[in-house]
């Protein structure tokens, strides 16, 4: 989840009369964490559904509606005009089909403001953008621009100054040598066309997704803004600018409108959305019992707009609140302008009869028979690793199923045995004292369309004089008292323990696991000084019960 | 009430009333017992009282060679003397007759002004009675003496000259009993055996302690009428994202985070209609071309949640209480506070009266049963609930808040593409961090080390 900055005394402006702890208090009822605090400053953690919370400027509307001190939704205040078009050129549908944008005028613009512009763009760039894919934004000085635009193609030698350069570079240099270049690059593929915002002049604006010219660069000194934003869908970039446009007015900007024209683009309409929705629904899934005004009441403290129709709350969303899909989004919206807070949690009488899972009850009875025999119970990991699982234990390794770019090394394949990862325990355990006995059960996977998993038991018995009689009483013991069967053992050969000293363990006719005393050579490896000797059963085909 | 003691106790007792005070030698003679027994019974019988132990350090004086010399032929001054009491004799010859010793003794005669020396002649001026330590010499004789017997000028002058004292220190223990000891009738308590006495470390086999608190949270559940399903670990992309409104390209479903089965894929995810329906809410509601070879990707479960959407799918109950408990998975690297396996319990309420007012209080049940009293609910974000919150709890050791539980209420775009018509109430989290609570550890990774220092040693009941 992202974390951004905030300043208390800049959020207290933004807000009007509000005091530090009337923010902190309230910063958790709108979805946001306090990360950490230090002094003025706040870091908080957002949900990515609210990118409208990537800036103060927005994080100040949901505080000023829940604290009561501004409530309703944010009307866009955008400006006819005819001075700033951009016409779309067809050559753009096959790379990155869609472009939309807004003019923001007369706004100040200090190192704080850039700082927050700038945090926005990256956050909305990483959430909805889908890391620039989806769709992209690039703020530039609107004053260095000239009117009308073109949004086109261009080839790879195309040359202009990219932003935070001072050199002339082709896109080509620009994909291969320049940080963004190298990260955004290859959402272009191999295409030897890449789409390129170019004004009246033929100066070049925009390398959309990768980069901004450098002439157009935002400083303290910038009074006005061009906006843009591509993507593969329109809508979506539309969304995209809604959260740009809002968050520039809050800031003090005044919006004016771009006409877009040519290969299905159209002018970024930005408007709010009606939707409606039960007062029954709301009550009902809260839980409260509240009246169409304080449902009213509570929706606009969420920024939002409604008025009621009988029993119907028919509800007006702006443009940037597109995290909302349908009336169940509402209701949440009522629970946050009524607060949280003033929620008492009750309880409905139980109607239904609880129950334990049979095999989780039947696990728990092995378990304690195990205890009843001296094993200590172990836990590892049912995702393991080539050395534990194999290597180590000298077991074959052709049909292991791995997961794909582990973080951890030793968590790289599922185990398909429980034994190999008891083995490796006593290795980290030579210095405690012995008789060491352990006992695991849990879950091993197999390739079997696509995976089985089964439930095993594995014990292990480690002493100077531990042998295959030992092991061999407690199988049976466990079995017979656990379960009321009765297994044999025939002779077998297994490279993970000594000839001559290992067999197959038969239940009604089939082998249902393997028992002996384990391969001097796997002792060897993980420098184990006592015998060890061990077995594992397989219990989900035969033993436990399904009921 | 009679006391205890052990056969060493009552044999030493009975043979210092005999003998009241003794070293550990004499005791051993007389008990018949070994030294290290001895030793043993002394301090037991220190530790209660019952003996004192007088510990003292004494100096035993015998003679070295020279002195043995002088005990059997004079101080080398005395002889010097006694050669020249008859008359001055010559140097020469007095250096013959004497030896070694003629130098010390020519040197101690002329500083005393005891001889006079006239050219190569020795002339006796006076001849003392008692020179300096020659009593001392004759008192130790061939004997051990301690030092306070010797005079102690003598002593001193001795010690100055080589080899003439040996000076041994000597540590001895005297054992006597105290004044209650000495009434102790030791007839009277025959019988019994020494229950203070330290025993040998045994090893208790138990349950792991993370299964302790996975059983006592699966209890709590059925005791608050919830029944337990299972699943597997191994899931579809389908059940695991897809189902549950995650769209495919959200980050949650990128490699980074989320373990995907090398190269294996499902061929059968759902019903026709369960993926119609789920692939159509995609489409409608995140604007992508949803594709089925995506959600055919098998992961490691990410939540316990894939597992109960997928009972529910099947079942559609119109009223449940169920729960779910197993092992999730993440792609994250190992540290004290996150392991890539872990354990989550997940609740389910369905039916026409299950509400978030409901769902609060389920919650604050559940925690009071773990012993958590002081909770709060703050709204949070999840793809598949709407509303949703997570709990957070004070935490008295820490002295905060730290967070638990995340709740919600399924998304109408999840219930409703796979037909369950009825309010699905849902919450849980990780088991570990409970548990890491309970068992007051800072490293999560201590409950998969199987370490039997710490499985052996740690209290069941906290």
């Amino acid at each position: 989840m992202p974390v951004i900055e905030l300043s208390y005394s800049r959020l207290q402006k933004l807000i009007g009369k509000v005091s530090k702890k009337q923010i902190s208090d309230s910063l958790p009822f709108l979805g946001l964490d306090i990360e950490s605090e230090d002094k003025d400053l706040v870091r908080i953690e957002y949900s990515p559904n609210r990118p409208d919370y990537s800036t103060d400027y927005g994080v100040a509307l949901g505080l000023q509606g829940l604290l009561g001190i501004k409530t309703g939704s944010v009307k866009l205040a955008i400006k006819k005009s005819k001075n700033y078009r951009i016409s779309v050129k067809p050559t753009v549908s096959k790379i990155r089909p869609f472009v939309t944008g807004i003019i923001a005028k007369n706004g100040k613009i200090d190192d704080k403001t850039i700082k927050q512009l700038m945090t926005m763009q990256e956050d909305l760039h990483f959430g909805i953008g889908r890391k620039r894919k989806k769709s992209s934004i690039g703020i530039h000085d609107l004053d260095k621009i000239s009117f009308p635009l073109i949004y086109t193609t261009v080839s790879r030698n195309h040359k202009f100054i990219p932003l935070n350069s001072e050199k002339v570079l082709s896109i080509s240099e620009i994909i291969a040598d320049t940080e963004t270049g190298k990260d955004y690059g290859p959402l272009l593929g191999q295409s030897s066309q890449v789409p390129i915002i170019i004004d009246t002049n033929e100066k070049t604006v925009s390398f959309p997704p990768i980069i901004n010219a450098a002439i157009t660069t935002v400083t303290t000194k910038t009074k006005n803004l061009f906006v843009e934003v591509t993507g593969i869908n329109k809508d979506d970039a539309e969304d995209m600018l809604s959260v740009v446009a809002t968050i520039l007015q809050s800031a003090g900007f005044t919006l004016e409108h771009i006409q877009i024209s040519g290969a299905k683009n159209s002018s970024p309409k930005l408007q709010e959305k009606k939707m409606i929705v039960d007062s029954s629904l709301i009550n009902q899934t809260l839980g409260l019992n509240l009246n169409t005004s304080k449902i009213i009441s509570s929706l606009k403290k969420s920024r939002l707009n409604a008025l009621s129709k009988g029993k119907n709350i028919i509800c007006t969303i702006p443009a940037y609140r597109f995290d909302i899909f349908g009336p169940m989004d509402l209701v949440e919206e009522v629970a946050l302008g009524y607060g949280i807070q003033n929620f008492e949690p009750t309880i409905s009488p139980s109607q239904t009869l609880g129950q334990i899972n049979p095999i989780s009850f039947q696990l728990k009875s092995l378990n304690q028979t195990m205890i009843g025999l001296g094993f200590l119970e172990a836990l590892n990991s049912s995702l393991s690793s080539k050395r534990v699982l194999y290597d180590m234990t000298n077991r074959d390794s052709k049909n292991i199923i791995s997961v794909l770019d582990s973080k951890s090394q030793e968590h790289t394949i599922l185990r398909d045995s429980i034994l190999p990862g008891l083995i490796e325990n006593l290795s980290r355990n030579i210095h405690e004292s012995y008789p060491q006995k352990m006992f695991e059960t849990g879950g091993i996977f197999n390739l079997d369309n696509p995976v089985s998993e089964k439930t095993n038991l594995s014990a292990i018995i480690a002493h100077k004089d531990a042998n295959f009689t030992e092991i061999k009483s407690v199988l049976q013991t466990v079995l017979k008292i656990g379960f009321g069967i009765e297994i044999q053992t025939k002779t077998a050969v297994n490279s993970s323990f000594e000839d001559g000293h290992c067999a197959n363990i038969i239940f009604n006719g089939n082998t249902i696991g393997i028992i002996g005393e384990i391969n001097s050579k796997i002792i060897d490896n993980y420098k184990i000084r006592v015998p060890v000797v061990g077995f594992e059963i397989s219990l989900s085909d035969s033993i436990l019960k399904f009921i | 009430m009679s006391q205890v003691f052990h056969d060493i106790e009552k044999k030493i007792i009975t043979s210092l009333k005999e003998t009241p005070i003794q070293t550990p030698e004499t005791l051993e003679k007389s008990t018949q017992l070994l030294p290290d027994q001895i030793r043993r019974g002394i301090e037991w019988l220190k530790l209660k009282n019952l003996a004192i132990v007088d510990e003292s350090k004494s100096s035993i004086i015998s003679l070295g060679k020279n002195g043995l010399d002088s005990f059997e032929k004079g101080l080398p001054e005395r002889r010097l003397l006694n050669l020249v009491k008859s008359g001055p004799r010559k140097l020469s010859d007095l250096q013959k007759e004497l030896g070694f010793i003629f130098g010390p003794a020519m040197g101690l005669c002329r500083k005393n002004n005891w001889i006079e020396t006239s050219s190569d002649e020795i002339i006796l001026k006076i001849t003392p009675s008692i020179l300096p330590g020659e009593k001392t010499i004759q008192q130790i004789g061939k004997n051990k003496l301690s030092k306070e017997q010797i005079d102690k000028i003598d002593l001193t002058e001795l010690l100055k000259r080589p080899d003439f004292i040996v000076e041994d220190i000597i540590k001895s223990k005297k054992i006597s009993l105290t004044a209650s000891a000495k009434s102790i009738d030791i007839s009277n308590t025959s019988g019994a055996i020494d229950v203070e006495a330290e025993v040998p470390e045994i090893f208790v086999a138990r349950t792991h302690p993370l299964k302790d608190t996975i059983d006592e949270i699966r209890e709590i559940f059925v005791t608050l009428g919830f029944s337990e399903i299972l699943g597997n670990m191994t899931q579809s992309s389908f059940w695991n994202f897809d189902a549950l409104f995650t769209p495919q390209d959200h980050p949650a479903r990128e490699l980074q985070d989320t373990f995907f089965l090398d190269g294996i894929s499902a061929k059968k995810i759902g019903t026709v209609e369960q993926i119609r329906k789920v692939s159509d809410s995609h489409k409608k509601n995140w604007r992508y071309q949803w594709d089925i070879n995506e959600a055919r990707k098998m992961v490691l479960r990410t939540h316990t949640t894939c597992v109960t959407i997928k009972h529910l799918a099947e079942n559609k109950p119109d009223e449940a209480r169920i729960f779910s408990l197993g092992r999730v998975f993440r792609n994250e690297k190992v540290s004290y506070k996150h392991l890539v396996e872990f354990n989550q319990i997940e609740g389910i309420v369905v039916g026409k009266d299950a509400n978030l007012r409901n769902l609060m209080g389920i919650q604050r049940e559940f925690y009071k049963r773990i012993g958590i009293t002081k909770i709060k609910f703050w709204p949070t974000f999840f793809p598949y609930t709407e509303p949703s919150l997570q709990t957070m709890v004070y935490n008295e050791k820490l002295g905060k808040w730290i967070e638990l539980f995340g709740m919600g209420i399924f998304r109408p775009e999840v219930t409703k593409p796979l037909g369950i018509t009825k309010p699905v109430l849902a919450w849980g989290g990780g088991i570990e961090r409970i548990a890491m609570l309970k068992y007051d550890l800072d490293d999560v990774r201590e409950f998969y080390n199987n370490n039997l220092g710490w499985l052996r040693s740690n209290t069941k009941c906290q």
